[in-house]
C-alpha cells in the first residue's frame, strides 16, 4: 500500500502559530502525524533577560496577538509577586473585564473558523461580523481594538467612567444575544453535527496523561480552570460557573467554549456593575525586584498559561519562561488523528484551537525504495489508483 | 503547611506552590508519586546557573487533587548535563523535553525524540550552540 505524506502549514494568512503537521495517509487513513515547529521562534525569552521589568511586559504583550491582555497579566501579577506590590482593586476588575473580552472574541474566531473548516462559510461571515462588537466593546476599555496594553506594575493604565460603562452595558446584551444564537447553531445543525460529534476524542484518562488544558481538558470531563482553583485578578470576587462537558470529542471541545463565551459576558457584566471605587491608576512604578522565584498562572482562552519567572535582584530578570496553552495542546495530540480519515485532520487540529492551512504539494512515498516524488494536490487527485 | 510525596518533603513557599528539590536518581520516583494526584506536567523551566556550573530543571505540574502547583526542582553538572527522561510517565513531557534539549542542551536520557532545530533557528544550531544558556554569546 502507498503511503501519502501530506504536509500541512506551515504558513497560512490567517495562521496565529505557524506550525506544520506531516500527516502520513494510507488511502484516506491516517496513520501517523508528526509536528514541525520552529518557524515562528522569535527568541522572546531571551529578549525579556535582557530588557527591564517594566519594557518585559510589553514584550509579554506581543506574544500573541489575540490574548496580549492574558499574557501581560500573567507576566505583571508575576512581577508584582517579585516586587511586593499588591494591584489596585479597581484596576483587578478593569483587567478583568479586558481578559474575559478577549476570551469571549477568542472563542468566537476559533468558531468561526472551525464553520469555515466543515464548509459553512456563511456562519463564519456572520460570527466574525459580531466578532467586531466584542472589538469595539475592548477599544471602548482600554483604546484599542486589538492590543489592550492596559496592565502596568500594580493597576492599570486607563480608567473607565460611567458613561462608557453604560455604553458597555448596552452593547453586553447584544453580544450575549448572538452567542446565544450560535451555541443554538451548533448545538442543532446537522452539518456540524455529522462533521464533528465523536471525531478526535480524548479520554479522560488520556487527557490527564498528555497534559492537555483548557476547554480541551474539560471537554474530557476534567474540572480545571486556573480563574477556580488558583485565583488571579478579581475571579476570587466574581461568582462564575466553571464549564465541564465529558464526551471529550471535538463538538464538545467548542461547545465547551461557547458555553464558557456566555459565561463570560456574566463576568463582565458582574465586574462593570460591582467594580469598586477607587484609584486604578498607580502614582509610581517601582523598577527592582527582589531575588525569587515565581510560577504565575493564568486561564488564558485556550488554557492555562505559564510564566516562571526567576529574578536575581536589580533592574531585568534572570530568566523568564513562557508555556502557552497551544504548546502542549498541539505536540501532546498528535495520536488522536490515528485512525480518522484525511479531511478529519483539519477540524480535530481547529478543535484544539489553532489554525490550519494546507500547501500545495504532497509527497508520495515508495515504501519499498524509500523513493520521493513531489507532486501538486491536482496530480495526486489524479492518481488515485496508485 | 507542607506535604510529603514519596518520601520527599514539599514545603510550600507561598499559597498553592509547593517546592523540593530532589537529584537525579530521584527524580522518577517522585515524579510517579507527584503524577498519582492527578498532575498534568504544566512544563520545565531550565535556568543556568553558570556561577554554580549547574542547570536547574524545574518541573512543573498542577495537581487537580491537591489544587496546588507541585514544583520538583533538579540541578544537574552543566558539563555533564545528563537526566533520566519522564516522558514514559507523563506523555505530555516529550515536548517539554525537546524544548529544553534544544534550547539549553540537557540531554534526557530514555526521550527518542530528542532533536536539535526544534525551536532553534538553523543558524544557531549550525554553530552549535545552545541560546538560552548565560554564555552563549546569543
Amino acid at each position: 500500500m502507498v503511503v501519502v505524506e501530506i504536509p500541512i502549514g506551515p504558513q497560512h494568512p490567517a495562521l496565529h502559530e505557524p506550525i506544520m503537521l506531516r500527516v502520513r495517509t494510507e488511502g484516506e487513513d491516517v496513520v501517523e502525524v508528526s509536528v514541525n515547529t520552529g518557524y515562528n521562534h522569535r527568541g522572546i525569552e531571551k529578549l525579556m533577560e535582557k530588557n527591564s521589568w517594566v519594557r518585559g511586559a510589553y514584550i509579554a504583550g506581543r506574544v500573541c496577538g489575540i490574548c496580549n491582555a492574558v499574557h501581560m497579566q500573567t507576566y505583571i501579577q508575576g512581577v508584582e509577586k517579585l516586587m511586593g506590590v499588591e494591584p489596585l482593586p479597581r484596576a483587578n476588575y478593569i483587567r478583568t473585564v479586558v481578559m474575559e473580552l478577549e476570551r469571549i472574541h477568542s472563542h468566537m474566531l476559533i468558531s468561526a473558523v472551525m464553520a469555515e473548516i466543515v464548509g459553512f462559510d456563511t456562519l463564519f461571515m456572520l460570527i466574525m461580523r459580531d466578532r467586531e462588537r466584542v472589538m469595539y466593546l475592548k477599544e471602548l476599555v482600554a483604546g484599542s481594538r486589538v492590543h489592550a496594553d492596559i496592565h502596568t506594575i500594580g493597576g492599570v493604565k486607563r480608567d473607565i467612567d460611567e458613561v462608557r460603562r453604560d455604553r458597555m452595558l448596552s452593547e453586553l446584551k447584544k453580544v450575549e444575544e448572538r452567542l446565544k444564537y450560535y451555541k443554538n447553531v451548533y448545538e442543532n445543525d446537522y452539518t456540524i453535527a455529522k462533521r464533528l460529534i465523536e471525531v478526535g476524542v480524548i479520554s479522560k484518562s488520556d487527557a490527564l496523561r498528555m497534559s492537555v488544558v483548557g476547554p480541551t481538558l474539560r471537554g474530557s470531563g476534567i474540572k480545571s480552570d486556573v480563574r477556580f482553583e488558583d485565583p488571579y485578578a478579581a475571579y476570587s470576587e466574581i461568582p462564575f460557573n466553571v464549564v465541564v462537558r465529558d464526551k471529550g470529542d471535538s463538538w464538545t471541545r467548542m461547545m465547551v467554549r461557547l458555553e464558557e463565551a456566555l459565561e463570560s459576558v456574566n463576568i463582565i457584566r458582574y465586574a462593570l456593575e460591582k467594580m469598586p471605587q477607587g484609584p486604578a491608576i498607580p502614582k509610581t512604578i517601582p523598577r527592582s525586584a527582589k531575588p525569587g522565584e515565581v510560577v504565575s498562572r493564568v486561564e488564558a482562552p485556550r488554557g492555562e498559561l505559564v510564566y516562571y519567572i526567576v529574578s536575581t535582584g536589580g533592574s531585568n530578570p534572570y530568566r523568564v519562561k513562557i508555556r502557552t496553552p497551544s504548546f502542549l495542546n498541539i505536540l501532546n495530540t498528535t495520536s488522536v488523528y490515528l485512525g480518522h480519515r484525511l479531511a478529519d485532520v483539519p477540524i480535530i487540529f481547529a478543535s484544539y484551537d489553532p489554525c490550519i492551512s494546507c500547501t500545495e504539494r504532497a509527497v508520495v512515498i515508495d515504501e519499498k525504495t524509500g523513493g520521493r516524488t513531489y507532486m501538486s494536490l491536482r496530480e495526486l487527485a489524479r492518481v488515485k489508483a496508485l | 503547611m507542607n506535604i510529603s510525596l514519596a518520601g520527599v518533603r514539599f514545603e510550600e513557599v507561598s499559597p498553592r506552590r509547593f517546592i523540593a528539590t530532589v537529584s537525579k536518581h530521584e527524580l522518577r520516583k517522585v515524579v510517579e508519586a507527584v503524577v498519582a494526584e492527578d498532575s498534568y506536567l504544566s512544563n520545565i523551566t531550565a535556568v543556568d546557573l553558570p556561577r554554580d556550573g549547574k542547570i536547574v530543571l524545574n518541573y512543573v505540574f498542577w495537581s487537580i487533587k491537591l489544587r496546588a502547583a507541585v514544583i520538583v526542582k533538579v540541578p544537574v553538572d552543566k558539563n555533564d548535563p545528563m537526566v533520566p527522561s519522564i516522558s514514559d510517565i507523563v506523555g505530555g513531557a516529550v515536548g517539554s523535553e525537546i524544548e529544553v534539549y534544544d534550547l539549553m542542551g540537557v540531554v534526557f536520557q530514555g526521550n527518542r525524540e530528542l532533536k536539535r532545530g526544534f525551536l532553534a533557528p538553523e543558524d544557531v544550531v549550525a554553530r552549535g550552540i545552545y541560546p538560552l544558556r548565560k554564555d552563549s554569546g546569543v
